[in-house]
């Protein structure tokens, strides 16, 4: 296998797929990346055989062939080389010659038949919708996904294809945030998926503002094709918890806010949140709202906001954490906060089919 | 988590579990709310109760999820409350799929939270706002009643009485000073009041800096959500349609809310310079004050009071003449006292006329010319006596009209700082004895007569308002 290549392309197409390469493994393979040159592209493929992702890169090959070289020590290389013409030459025996300007490198690879393939997915129920749809409706809801490795089940985010609409949804018990697409599939592909965290992490940074994405479904796999880069991985098995019981009934009270300063006033008051007590109370009068927040033998902080609303007083307490995450994730001007009461949980909604249920935490005075 | 578990087939409701349930529930109930004990509690179902642990049944996995997320620590003071001790909890499905986990012993979640606070801004107040600008201190007088009871109107009921509320007036005349005071009456009777004191300019500025940054979002709801807008100022509108635009659409969110606006010009709305119409008309809508200069006794009355406050200590003579000589403005009246009382303080000296006039020679030059001229002195005179403008400069002398020209070159000496033939100049062309002549004349038929002295000192005070 021989061929050349600009040194932009194959740093930007090793970027996308080096994530997944996992450093300790017990397979050396693993943290090799395979590389397949046909007549005018070069493929890049990594796993960690839950998640894989094959990238693409433009290349001028004089001999078609594959191999697979230690990922991260190649990403290394040719981060550092100094010219942007790259020519690599792979002999019979997978050692890769590496030239670019005055630098010369010699990397050992291992067989490429010893590498996993990415499965197939013939004859997988495809959906297609647009990159930037997804990645805002994910933006919008894998923060709130559990890292409580006892419940692997929440350890992703759902993709529930139901009623021409894709509903993601996460929750790790104390928090749920939801968020719903709009899409057309035929009622054969309604079905309910959970998507890895670790693929859920590496397909917001592959997805973009234009463009689409292909969505196929088989039996314990999932693959996302974003025409040039495509992302395989395993699904989590389990039903996902009926995420519908926890969407709290009629609110009493809905507060509209100004995101940013609602996050900010936040932010400030939560410097005085210690890790022990880690909540922050919201005390409700009319038109106002005092964000405070206290810690024995530390201090306190107080910030008034200015906001609409004319229900009766009341006073709730929030992790500030899980208040200020969809906060963050958001990029709404306002959000609505409906509120209960002081016990019930508050569910924080903006103008496009998204909440994000929030458990209080309680008020012992 | 959800593991299988083969025991629990043979689960039956016995009749103590269920007893213990309903005294577990009626301990669960009050410490969360309604809503969540019906959502979470009231499928759920107390299978088996054994030494060390309770089992639950939960209709399915979310149940198992949220209950031991949320409502663990509540469950095991219910249980505490009711049994005595702590137990494990365990949670099954009743369906086939049958789960079953150990909640681990409630690490507390809850942690008592701050007490209720106290109010962590005493001396805190609205940015702008100089706590000197009370209403207490501001002086009111004939000059300035209707701007003063409007403004205290508006501050013990905004948005109900007078809105808006469009106070004009010159330079120095307390517009700010009203404006502020009502900021901080509303503000000190209700903390959370959301009270905007800015001048024009800044609006501008910020409304400017939001077109930058695209965020006007975020300056919209700044103003739109205030309870109180003072504007300082207005008049810098003119010509900015943008702004204009923008302040327009404010006007009209509070408004309609009934939120009260307050505005200050330096002149009426409808002589403020490229200001659109539909403003104009709005300004007008409300209640129109205007702050005149203050009179004699005003200005002494605001001489004495910033004196008190000052606490400085001054001849009388000093505090007359004082507000004899500073007409305009206010805050050049303080300035001159300030300036004053300083070097009274400073030198240790006895305050003469002299010294006085010396030190403010500047601004009561300044005074001097903004104030009388020669001309007003003849047209209020010539309008007293009754005789034409034109027998002040005329060579006719009877003694109907050479009276009264005399009683206004006197009044030119006194009140001008021109010098005897700059008055005879002014005059016809006279010789600065003449007017010499006539300003010994009237002093000698002033001390001699009363009514000619009242006369005299009438027309001084007309002049002088």
């Amino acid at each position: 296998m021989k061929f050349s290549v600009t040194k932009e392309k194959l740093l930007e197409a090793l970027q996308q797929v080096q994530n997944v390469v996992s450093t300790r493994t017990t397979l050396p393979i693993l943290s090799n990346v395979l590389l397949q040159a046909n007549e005018t592209e070069l493929y890049l493929t990594t796993t960690d055989l839950d998640v894989g992702v094959r990238g693409t890169c433009e290349a001028h090959v004089d001999k078609a062939g594959a191999t697979t070289l230690p990922a991260r020590r190649v990403f290394n290389i040719i981060r550092e080389l100094p010219s942007s013409e790259i020519q690599i030459d792979v002999d019979g025996k997978n050692a890769a010659s590496i030239r670019s300007g005055q630098s010369f490198f010699k990397i050992l690879g291992l067989p490429e038949d010893e590498f996993p393939p990415l499965p197939k997915f013939e004859g997988a129920k495809v959906v297609t919708m647009r990159q930037k749809d997804l990645r805002d409706g994910l933006r919008k809801t894998s923060y709130a996904i559990s890292t409580d490795e006892t419940r692997y089940v929440l350890n992703g985010v759902l993709f529930s294809f139901k009623d021409n609409k894709l509903t993601l949804v996460a929750t790790d018990g104390r928090r749920l945030a939801m968020a719903e697409i709009e899409l057309e599939f035929p009622r054969s592909h309604e079905s309910d998926l959970i998507v890895p965290t670790k693929a859920v992490t590496e397909l917001q940074r592959l997805l973009i503002d234009d463009g689409d994405v292909k969505v196929s479904m088989s039996n314990g796999q999932i693959a996302f094709d974003l025409n040039k880069t495509l992302l395989v991985s395993k699904l989590i098995e389990g039903n996902y918890p009926n995420y519908r019981q926890v969407i709290p009934g009629e609110a009493k009270e809905r507060v509209k806010l100004e995101r940013e300063m609602f996050l900010n006033s936040l932010r400030r008051v939560s410097l005085l949140a210690s890790d022990k007590s880690h909540s922050v109370k919201l005390n409700f009068s009319k038109n106002n709202l005092d964000i405070t927040a206290n810690t024995p033998e530390v201090g306190e902080a107080k910030e008034s906001l200015a906001v609409p609303y004319k229900g009766r007083e009341f006073s709730i307490a929030f992790n500030p954490e899980f208040l200020m995450a969809p906060l963050r994730a958001l990029a709404e001007d306002e959000v609505f906060l409906d509120l209960i009461d002081e016990m019930s949980p508050g569910v924080l909604k903006i103008q496009t089919p998204f909440l994000y249920v929030l458990m209080p935490m309680r008020i012992s005075s | 988590m959800w593991r299988f578990c083969n025991t629990v087939n043979n689960f039956r409701m016995d009749k103590k579990c269920t007893q213990l349930w309903q005294r577990l529930s009626a301990a669960l109930r009050p410490q969360i709310s309604t809503d969540s004990f019906k959502r979470w509690f009231s499928t759920v179902e107390l299978v088996e109760a054994k030494e060390k642990s309770l089992t639950l049944t939960v209709p399915n996995n979310i149940y198992q999820l949220w209950i031991e997320s949320n409502y663990m620590p509540a469950l095991q003071n219910a249980i505490i409350a009711t049994l005595g001790s702590p137990r494990s909890v365990k949670f099954c499905s009743p369906s086939a799929a049958r789960a079953q986990t150990f909640a681990e012993d409630s690490a507390s979640v809850t942690e008592p939270l701050p007490s209720p606070q106290v109010d962590a801004r005493p001396g805190a107040t609205v940015p702008g706002l100089n706590p000197r600008n009370t209403f207490e201190s501001f002086v009111v007088g004939p000059n300035n009643e209707i701007a003063h009871a409007a403004s205290l109107a508006v501050a013990q009921a905004p948005a109900r009485t007078y809105n808006p509320l469009f106070i004009y007036g010159g330079v120095g005349l307390g517009k700010t000073h009203l404006m502020q005071a009502i900021g901080q009456f509303v503000w000190a009777k209700k903390k959370n009041m959301k009270v905007i004191y800015v001048s024009s300019e800044l609006f501008i500025n910020e409304f400017i800096d939001a077109i930058q940054h695209s965020n006007l979002v975020k300056f919209r709801k700044r103003y739109r959500q205030a309870d109180l807008l003072l504007i300082d100022d207005i008049q810098f509108l003119g010509g900015k349609e943008r702004s204009q635009e923008e302040f327009f659409h404010t006007f009209n969110t509070l408004f309609d809310g009934h939120k009260q606006i307050v505005l200050s010009s330096d002149r009426p709305a409808s002589e403020i310079a490229n200001l659109e119409h539909r403003l104009v008309s709005r300004f007008e809508w409300g209640l129109t004050a205007e702050l005149q200069p203050p009179d004699i006794e005003t200005r002494l009355a605001i001489l004495r009071k910033k004196a008190n406050t000052m606490q400085i200590k001054l001849h009388e003579d000093v505090f007359q003449f004082l507000a004899s000589r500073i007409r305009t403005n206010v805050r050049r009246l303080e300035g001159a006292l300030m300036r004053v009382a300083s070097f009274a303080s400073l030198s240790g000296r006895e305050l003469t006329k002299e010294t006085v006039e010396h030190l403010l020679k500047d601004i009561l030059q300044e005074e001097g010319r903004q104030s009388i001229t020669i001309e007003q002195i003849q047209r209020r005179v010539a309008e007293h006596f009754d005789v034409r403008l034109a027998d002040m400069t005329s060579k006719r002398r009877p003694a109907s009209i050479a009276f009264p020209r005399q009683v206004a070159m006197y009044l030119a000496r006194e009140l001008t700082k021109a010098s005897l033939n700059e008055i005879g100049d002014a005059f016809g062309g006279r010789d600065h004895g003449t007017v010499l002549h006539a300003c010994k004349l009237v002093k000698k038929r002033m001390s001699e007569q009363d009514n000619i002295r009242q006369t005299i000192s009438y027309i001084d005070s007309s002049l002088q308002r």
